[in-house]
């Protein structure tokens, strides 16, 4: 896989060459040069998908916060959970007793060890994203220099849409990611190593959206000519369908130009033919019955509710007729039941980790809304990803 | 390395957000109390990037007989060095932070007297 930097010199070295009538060899000459001039540091290469950090001190940081919040998930969160019934336990509350969620935050707030557990997560999340930030905006020259260079370069097209008008509900920071998916030049980047970090190092090679790809459902008829992911991020369940379907045309949208933008530079770095656009997953601009597959990776967990509404009709009209179209996200069916930790943790992650439109989320009726839209639907099979929601819908033929 | 262009000469993706307020939550009933848990938390990491870089030198003197800082950074470490040097940060992590899970629902007030017998 190529390195980001050689990626610059190339696309500059390509230009000159093409315009000077050079060759290639020279061309690859001058890229090295442009890459690496003499007393820069090297790129330190990649772990299998995953580019390494730029230097060994944030690599080290960053993997020291993983492990903390690792811990803090863990035996921390234990304990807090512990600390919570007790809580109860001394109030006369019986355990599975169904408490609202404000009267869950008030029994459990002041609490000295949950108080701490809450503290734990939000500093050591505050920590990661101020590291990547620093590192990316820093750097910006470096880093922008690499994404315009693969913004001109294939297989696949990338789309920027400085004119797009954002509705409000995307703007926000979610994750407390430092301007959120939209806000910073570098939303893909920062994206994409924080959620690593969500992910606990389960997901460094984008294991978990590779799984979902392979999981993914298929037409009765068995075409499969064009799938689009709808909420790309960086783009990588739209890669993983590309490696599955090689011969599908795939498309990917996104809100975050940033995103789209960092998502066609791993898909230049990947050689992998796959077009990212920034789109509304509510006005996608493509035909009617245009995708024989249409889903999304954990996307609607972070859409208001009119904007769900809003793309599952879009859904409908872009999906063929016998295609597919499957949503994944948290589990809406089935869901157990919440405890007091619980709520006052759901409460932590909408109010301070910014999940803001979670809470509606899993109150808004998804599922209905895909019936109304008129899809069929199977909540049963199957599973794309291990304890997420099923949602796998077919347009009637 | 990169092109050096202007930032007002790039091509840019990002556009207005909605800033969060986060930075401002009190969890520990005192803004300061708050702001010393990150530290805490950042000093851990601070220490383990040391350490790690440490480790590769050590490792590198041993094995070259010399060491650059371009063989520090480049460094790749084997499988069994990433599952050692993992098992030992996950060590280090529980060893300094699992006083934060005490138990402290018998915690006393700065003034109270103990009673003897």
């Amino acid at each position: 896989m190529m390195d980001r930097r050689t990626l610059v010199g190339v696309g500059a070295a390509l230009t000159t060459a093409v315009s000077s009538f050079f060759g290639g060899r020279k061309a690859e000459a001058k890229a090295k040069d442009m890459a690496y001039p003499k007393g820069t540091m090297q790129p330190r290469g990649h772990v299998e998908r995953l580019e390494r950090f730029a230097n060994l001190s944030l690599e080290s940081r960053q993997d020291f916060l993983m492990s903390f919040r690792t811990w803090a998930n863990g035996d921390l969160g234990r304990t807090a959970n512990a600390r919570a019934d007790e809580i109860l336990k001394s109030k006369g509350i019986p355990k599975d007793n169904q408490l609202s969620q404000a009267e869950a935050i008030e029994l459990l707030k002041d609490d000295p060890i949950i108080a701490m557990s809450t503290r734990g997560w939000c500093s050591a999340q505050q920590l990661m994203w101020s590291g990547l930030k620093e590192e990316f905006e820093g750097n910006a020259d470096r880093y922008l220099s690499e994404m315009e260079a693969a913004d001109k370069m294939g297989p696949g097209k990338l789309e920027l849409n400085a004119n797009l008008k954002l509705p409000d509900y995307v703007k926000h920071e979610i994750h407390i990611q430092p301007g959120g998916y939209v806000g910073s030049e570098f939303a893909g980047h920062m994206y994409h190593y924080g959620t690593n970090a969500f992910y606990t190092g389960r997901n460094f090679n984008d294991e978990l959206h590779v799984g979902s790809a392979n999981n993914m459902p298929i037409p009765k008829d068995g075409k499969v000519m064009r799938i689009l992911d709808v909420g790309c991020g960086i783009g990588q369940l739209a890669l993983a369908l590309k490696e599955r379907f090689p011969n599908a045309e795939v498309w990917g949208i996104d809100v975050g130009g940033p995103m789209v933008r960092y998502a066609h530079l791993r898909s230049v770095e990947r050689g992998l033919d796959v077009n990212f656009s920034q789109r509304l997953g509510e006005d996608t601009q493509f035909p009617d019955n245009y995708f024989d597959i249409v889903t999304s990776y954990i996307m609607f967990h972070e859409v208001s509710p009119e904007g769900t509404a809003a793309q599952v009709k879009e859904a409908m009209r872009i999906v063929r007729p016998g295609g597919i179209y499957y949503p994944l996200d948290f589990k809406l069916n089935g869901a157990p039941r919440r405890t007091a930790y619980g709520m006052y943790r759901g409460w932590m992650d909408h109010r301070w980790n910014n999940e803001v439109w979670t809470q509606k989320f899993r109150t808004n009726g998804l599922p209905d809304m895909i019936r109304k839209a008129g899809f069929d639907l199977n909540e049963k099979e199957p599973e794309l990803l291990r304890g997420f929601g099923i949602l796998n819908a077919t347009k009637p033929a | 390395m990169a092109d050096e262009k202007k930032m007002g000469e790039r091509t840019k993706a990002a556009s207005d957000f909605i800033k969060g307020d986060t930075d401002s939550a009190v969890f520990l009933g005192n803004p300061h109390i708050d702001n010393l848990m990150t530290i805490v938390i950042a000093m851990g990491a601070e220490i383990w990037a040391d350490r790690q870089r440490m480790r590769i030198v050590e490792h590198l003197l041993s094995t070259k007989g010399k060491v650059t800082t371009e063989m520090i950074e480049q460094y790749v470490p084997t499988n069994e060095q990433k599952a050692a040097w993992a098992a030992e940060r996950d060590a280090m992590a529980k060893r300094v932070y699992s006083v934060m899970a005490r138990d402290t629902s018998g915690a006393k007030p700065f003034g109270e007297e103990r009673k003897f017998n």
